[in-house]
């Protein structure tokens, strides 16, 4: 299972001006980029849990993930 | 590094057992055991700790506790001791609230040297926040963070749940300059079956904190279906507004996290509700974060409603009061500007 590291910044992909036009919460929003490194893959979601569920079936090393408060 | 043990503060002995003072579980330990919280224990007759550690240091903005009213733009160095004395289904911290509840959950946290700490939030003119789990689980860390902290102005801050003995509010207010409390519902039922606990002792801390100078705001997280109606929200903001109508009250979205996934997300509309419902409880200030733009973010003077504090996400835009009063018409807004 991937580790899931906390970071201070992760940047939104989901503006809250879409919050109305999504009233189910369904929306996830994923962008790609691949560099020397590897690849990177960053989401955003309303439903959490769907984005984690999705990113861990990538299988990736780690996982980085925003607190909250 | 593994967990370390330090001593703990507030415990007593009763009936041959040790008793920690700190949250209203009051546990009375036998040797060896460790509290329903999972990381405060007893050895031999001293009560220990294991939260003068973080599992973060992150550097962040008092707006993100959310600490609206105290020294806005203010840079907070974050930390955070796993662990906490609440079980709440829907936390998005769970990965590190949890530890010593959930057995997924391990231990990450390194200890901390508050001197150094302090240190580096004054070089930013910052404040340190304890925060993302239960600050006042790290009552001793918070402790050894405001005396290093105080010859160098630097404060120290939490986001607390709220579930504090008196004896733990009068030792916290000594050492926590400001606080955002967390009020989930006033409803026995539905705060037990969230948190795992009872409302009661919350609004007895915030209240205790508030008489002994601390400055408090408020959240309240809006759960569809369980928290995020005028049933939930009335109550609470006439509690609030009974006590102070200058405490700011920060309606929070829920997105479906944890285990709690089975809602959508707060409607927009609940929220502009729980706005409405404040302001006609006497609530001055009644906030959200994102969903209603800058508007839901801007602090207005109470008299004659110019914005005095603009601000955008997780930061201050512009704070236009005049030792704390609104240039227009000179009135005060409460707060520590
Ligand atoms: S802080 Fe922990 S050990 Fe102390 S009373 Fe609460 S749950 Fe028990």
């Amino acid at each position: 299972m991937a580790e899931y590291r906390m970071v201070e910044h992760i940047p939104d992909l989901i503006q809250p001006e879409e919050y109305e036009r999504h009233p189910e919460g369904r929306l996830v929003r994923i962008s790609i980029s691949v560099d020397g490194g590897g690849v990177q893959v960053l989401g955003d979601a309303f439903r959490p849990e769907v984005l984690e569920r999705l990113l861990e079936t990538l299988g990736p090393d780690a996982i980085e993930q925003m607190l909250c408060g | 590094m593994g967990m370390q043990w330090t001593p703990a503060v507030l415990q007593r002995r009763r009936h041959g057992r040790v008793q920690c003072l700190l949250c209203p579980f009051r546990c009375a330990l036998e040797d060896g055991e460790t509290g329903l919280c999972g990381v405060r224990r007893r050895t031999g007759d001293r009560l220990e700790t294991a939260t003068f550690a973080s599992s973060v240091r992150h550097w962040d903005t008092v707006e993100r506790k959310p600490l609206y009213h105290y020294r806005p733009g203010t840079p907070c160095l974050t930390l955070a001791a796993p662990g906490c004395t609440f079980a709440c289904d829907y936390c998005i911290n769970h990965r590190m609230s949890q530890y010593g509840r959930e057995d997924s959950v391990r231990w990450d946290a390194e200890p901390v040297d508050a001197e150094e700490v302090a240190g580096e939030a004054a070089a930013r003119s910052g404040c340190v926040a304890i925060s993302y789990t239960e600050p006042s689980l790290a009552i001793e860390l918070t402790a050894a963070l405001a005396e290093s902290g105080r010859p160098l102005g630097v404060d120290v801050v939490w986001k607390s749940n709220g579930f504090l003995t008196a004896e733990a509010v009068d030792l916290a207010a000594r050492h926590v300059a400001a606080v955002n409390v967390d009020v989930k519902t006033l409803d026995e039922r539905d705060h037990r079956d969230l948190t795992g606990a009872r409302p009661g002792p919350v609004l007895d801390a915030l209240t205790g904190l508030r008489e002994r100078g601390v400055w408090v705001e408020v959240s309240t997280p809006l759960i569809p279906g369980l928290t995020a109606g005028p049933g939930t929200l009335r109550p609470i903001a006439r509690a609030l507004a009974a006590l102070d109508p200058a405490i700011p009250w920060h309606l929070v979205r829920a997105t479906p996290a944890h285990r709690r996934t089975g809602h959508a997300p707060t409607p927009v509309a609940d929220l502009a509700a729980g706005v409405r419902i404040g302001r006609e409880e006497g609530l001055r200030h009644v906030y959200v974060e994102r969903a209603l733009g800058a508007v839901g973010r801007a602090t207005r003077c109470p008299r004659c409603r110019t914005t005095v504090v603009a601000r955008d996400i997780w930061a201050l835009g512009e704070n236009a009061l005049e030792d704390g009063r609104c240039p227009r018409c000179g009135t005060a807004v409460e707060g520590r500007w």
